[in-house]
């Protein structure tokens, strides 16, 4: 019997082997052309072995709300425009994972193209190890794209869609109490008290993610601190400015104790699917949230009728936060700039493709003549605000407080804070100890 | 003469068995103790885990740790979590294998049912965990018409029990199974001996079961704390350090530090004190330990 | 010697009266047992729901329909020939790699005469106290600079460095059911040590191997740091890795994590239900001999 288990144990092992092919692939070049790769038979890589001079390229996608999915479509649009660029794929988590494997490759040298968002271009441009982007590419997307991703005079990505931010309201619900829009802080406490006599939930919230936490606060820090001292997070290193004395910062994180108030009591046990769910389910009125939940209420219920505003600030004159997401980034050091440019001119001039990620992802399109198709009831309300410059770029704020070891960090002590672990004034003393992590370099 | 030849033979016998330990020697040095190293090496620096620059800092790091309270408090949980855990886990698992070993029918089956949770992914408990409080178990709240508090991992107060439960789910048919193998050893003449001598079952229990199993026991204590003083898994999937910090452990910590917070260096220097105070639990544990049994 | 004991003692337990308070553990076994079970059974229940019901129905009602798409899903989402073959190779790979060394290490070490091996012995007893989790840069770096990190041998190599100390540990202890003087008379037949190791001693420590290989096993299965680190690259991902990227997803698709968590569950429980007796006597090895 014994001999049976070891005889097992070698029997799998070479099957699996064999089926996993040379089971060491020496150089990581290699590494797409042999193993599993040939295993499943993706076309690209058969090809690949007679065709001159094909290209594998490394990705690194650092993925976050509804990304997961795109590399597939892309995959398929490159194959058809390029069948001798391939693209070797390491799709990872962006909140968790992506800059862990950056930190890894700063070490090791970095992968031909890597997909984030905006505010890592201000984490490793500085650092030299980006490459700048092309004019040619940069001209098919909108103007409002580059800003925030340019260095210098030059500029390291390249910003494919994004998101809204705000607070999502049941529409019906809102007709049916006679609800308006509202503009400042008192407008929003009677939409509040009105549903809590009515026995509704104000506000939907998944405080269990620490991220969700971290995400309003830098909605509310946007529009109550940034709107009038861009520089804020600048002058808070520089010493001029701090948690614990500006009253206008200590009002966004109070927001956070008003949605805690006027929230379900299990908010720290639910998840964003859940919550989501007893949004459409008519639970609660509003949530506070960005375009990642649309493509939730849609699977729940494709008929619920929903809206965005930007939640009100202290001076009334709010704006929806908008905040670039997909961001294609490339290596200075790539030795494929040829390839890489074949990629990018995919992304930017096949709208069959960009079409399909935006509906896919349900985000905004941020390539010129280029509009999702897909049915998103809040649309209305968002070119309402663009119509009259009602927008402001979240990157702004991003930044100036990196979220990694800042803003996450921050929100753990607001979560704290909430629960009565602590008190406020160690919660913004926290925030203000945490200064020398609060820029990337 | 002889002798000489013996010598000369020992001397070659070791050289072999010598070649035979390299190989070993050599892919655990390079892949755990030279990194051992350089963590220790980072930790005397400021460096940020990105840059090329890296200055060297001396103590620096190490005098700032007594200060953190991050640090501190993360250490306080992990050692709150490593004491229930192996109260809870040694108690349970020689109960269950006690249980087991008591002539019930069908052991093979409780066998089972309990080592299964052990062979699942720390990742996949903590999210099975996670789902359990928050949506399974207040669904029987509703169903029984109870109101027991079961979102533990919602409140700082109980998500170190909710922690500790997930985790002992996890491993108490692991360690049983020790016990178990331990409990059947023990020869039946010495039970006899005792009945003879006017033992009763508790006094048996005490007087000949438990010094019988101190070498079980040695090893379940020492796993479990080793174990449990490394928490980490279970974390990313479940609680993720949270609510706020409270289930925040100290790899969980020093991952944060070193990466999230990019102060690489001082992050190394959180690993070096827990290699440390790992080395050091285990050497009490194993030499108080190993007393007792010699006095068994 | 130790197998005889065991079933005498097992004899003795059916000889056993079946008394009242039997009967009463029993049934408290009975329910500890049940409970748990639950969790799993409710993975089961959750894997077969629409991604509507988890919304809308109790988590404890059954599922309406049962649902094979969130199987075909997860499927496709895992990546599953891919994973599940990669997972494979490199558990099998790094775990027969590890009976070949940890046995000819631990042997070496125990016959061997002289501080060397003393010291050797201890060096590799500290590893199963460190915490490699925490070392994963400095663990990067060292693979990065090695070319191992994205490569098969790579991860190998790693599930080698940090599983020895235990199975030498492991081995060890089960040197002193080797008699040394079969070794002797081989020597004196002429042997090397190699050669007395693979005729000698290696057929006397098969029960200490299968149990080092199951227990790795299953360690090297679950996985989830290391494979992280070293083989991120899609083709070369293992399933905890693949599964773990379906939860943090914001949106998670909760009915295809629970089939991909029972898809990946089933190979290493039914594994460990067809060699139970394997698992648990290697488990237990240490616990007898102390």
């Amino acid at each position: 019997m014994r001999r049976k288990v070891v005889s097992a144990m070698l029997l799998l092992s070479m099957m699996a082997g064999l089926f996993a092919g040379c089971g060491s692939s020496t150089s990581e070049s290699t590494g797409g052309n042999t193993g599993t790769a040939k295993e499943e038979g993706t076309e690209a890589s058969d090809s690949s072995d007679d065709a001159g001079d094909e290209v594998t390229l490394t990705v690194l996608a650092g993925q976050s709300t509804t990304d997961a999915g795109i590399e597939d479509m892309i995959d398929e649009a490159l194959a058809e425009k390029y069948p001798e660029v391939t693209l070797e794929w390491e799709c990872v988590d962006w909140g968790n994972d992506f800059q862990p494997k950056m930190q890894q490759y700063m070490q090791s040298g970095l992968p031909d193209i890597m997909i984030g968002k905006a505010q890592d271009v201000a984490t490793y441009a500085p650092l030299g190890v980006l490459g700048t982007i092309d004019d040619t590419y940069l001209d098919k997307g909108l103007d409002a794209a580059r800003e925030n991703v340019t260095i210098d005079g030059s500029t390291y990505g390249l910003v494919y869609n994004a998101l809204y931010q705000g607070v999502y309201y049941n529409k019906t619900m809102f007709k049916e109490n006679g609800w308006e829009i509202p503009k400042t802080m008192d407008d929003l406490q009677k939409i509040i008290d009105d549903c809590n006599a009515k026995g509704i939930t104000p506000f939907a919230s998944h405080m269990v993610d620490t991220w969700s936490i971290g995400n309003v606060t830098m909605q509310f820090m946007m529009n109550d601190v940034f709107n009038h001292t861009p520089d804020w997070g600048d002058q808070f290193r520089d010493g001029k400015v701090s948690f614990s004395e500006d009253k206008n910062m200590q009002t966004a994180y109070q927001y956070n104790k008003l949605i805690f108030d006027n929230t379900f009591p299990e908010t720290f046990s639910t998840e964003q699917t859940d919550c989501d769910a007893k949004m459409v389910l008519g639970e609660a009125a509003m949530k506070v949230s960005g375009s990642w939940s649309i493509q939730n209420f849609l699977d729940i219920d494709e008929n619920f009728d929903f809206g965005i505003f930007p939640f009100p600030n202290q001076t009334g004159d709010s704006k929806l936060i908008f905040e670039p997401n997909i961001t294609v980034m490339t290596s200075a050091a790539t030795k494929h700039q040829d390839a890489i440019d074949k990629v990018l001119d995919v992304l930017t001039s096949d709208t069959e493709l960009a079409t399909e990620i935006y509906d896919y992802t349900k985000t905004a399109s941020m390539l010129k003549d280029v509009s999702p198709t897909f049915e998103n009831p809040s649309q209305e309300d968002i070119d309402k605000y663009a119509a009259s410059g009602d927008i402001v770029d979240v990157t702004l704020g991003n930044n100036q407080l990196v979220w990694g070891g800042f803003q996450e960090e921050n929100a753990k002590y607001i979560a704290s804070w909430l629960q009565g672990e602590i008190s406020f004034e160690d919660a913004l003393k926290a925030s203000d100890d945490r200064v020398g992590a609060s820029k990337a370099n | 003469m002889k002798e000489k030849r013996y010598l000369g033979m020992e001397k070659k016998l070791a050289r072999q068995y010598f070649i035979l330990i390299v190989p070993g020697f050599l892919i655990f040095t390079v892949g755990l103790i030279i990194p051992l190293f350089l963590s220790f090496r980072y930790s005397l620096t400021d460096w940020d885990g990105m840059s090329a620059n890296m200055k060297f800092i001396g103590l620096k790091n190490y005098i700032d740790l007594f200060h953190d309270k991050e640090f501190i408090e993360s250490w306080w949980f992990t050692v709150k979590f490593t004491i229930g855990n192996t109260i809870i886990q040694n108690i349970c698992a020689l109960l269950f294998a006690v249980a087991l070993d008591s002539g019930i029918k069908a052991q093979k089956f409780y066998r089972a049912a309990f080592f299964i949770p052990c062979l699942i992914s720390a990742v996949i408990v903590g999210f099975v965990w996670l789902k359990m409080y928050s949506n399974v178990l207040p669904a029987i709240n509703q169903w029984l018409g109870t109101n027991f508090n079961f979102m533990l991992f919602g409140n700082a107060k109980t998500v170190l029990g909710g922690l500790l439960i997930a985790n002992n789910w996890q491993w108490i048919g692991y360690w049983m199974l020790i016990y178990l193998a331990g409990l059947q050893s023990v020869p039946a003449e010495l039970y006899e001996a005792a009945r003879v001598d006017g033992a009763g079952p508790v006094k048996r229990f005490f007087h000949v079961t438990i010094p019988m199993l101190a070498p079980a026991i040695t090893i379940c204590v020492v796993g479990i704390t080793t174990g449990s003083l490394k928490v980490y898994d279970l974390l990313i999937s479940s609680t993720k350090g949270g609510p706020g910090r409270a289930s925040t452990s100290i790899i969980y910590q020093t991952y944060t530090t070193a990466i999230n917070g990019r102060q690489y260096g001082y992050g190394s220097a959180m690993t070096v004190t827990l290699v440390l105070m790992l080395l050091l639990v285990a050497l009490i544990q194993v030499k108080g330990l190993k007393n007792k049994e010699v006095q068994a | 010697m130790a197998v005889l004991k065991r079933k005498k003692k097992q004899d003795d337990i059916t000889a056993a009266p079946y008394t009242k308070a039997t009967f009463v553990t029993q049934i408290i076994m009975t329910i500890l047992a049940i409970l748990f079970l639950s969790p799993l059974a409710i993975i089961l229940n959750y894997s077969f729901k629409t991604k509507r019901e988890l919304y809308l129905n109790s988590p404890l009602s059954l599922p309406e329909a049962l649902q094979f798409g969130n199987y075909v899903k997860a499927f496709e989402k895992l990546n599953m020939q891919t994973t599940f073959l990669n997972t494979l190779f490199y558990t099998a790979a790094s775990v027969l790699i590890l009976a070949l060394l940890c046995g000819t290490t631990a042997w070496a070490i125990a016959r061997g005469k002289g501080k060397f091996f003393k010291f050797a012995y201890i060096y590799f007893i500290i590893g199963i106290l460190i915490p490699y989790q925490a070392l994963f840069l400095p663990i990067y770096t060292i693979g990065y600079k090695l070319n191992l990190t994205n490569t098969r041998h790579g991860i190998i190599f790693m599930y080698v460095a940090t599983g020895i100390s235990f199975g030498v540990f492991l081995m060890n202890s089960f040197m002193s059911t080797v008699p040394l003087e079969l070794e002797e008379s081989a020597r004196i037949d002429g042997c090397s040590v190699f050669r007395t190791y693979f005729s000698v001693v290696l057929p006397l420590l098969k029960p200490a191997m299968a149990t080092l290989i199951i227990m790795q096993s299953f360690q090297i299965w679950n996985d989830y740091l290391l494979a992280s680190l070293y083989v991120s690259k899609k083709q070369l991902k293992t399933l905890t890795v693949a599964i773990q990227s379906l939860f943090s997803a914001q949106t998670s698709d909760y009915t295809t994590a629970m089939a991909a968590i029972v898809i990946s569950v089933l190979p290493i429980a039914i594994l460990f239900l067809s060699l139970q007796k394997y698992f648990i006597k290697g488990m237990t090895v240490g616990a007898v001999k102390g």
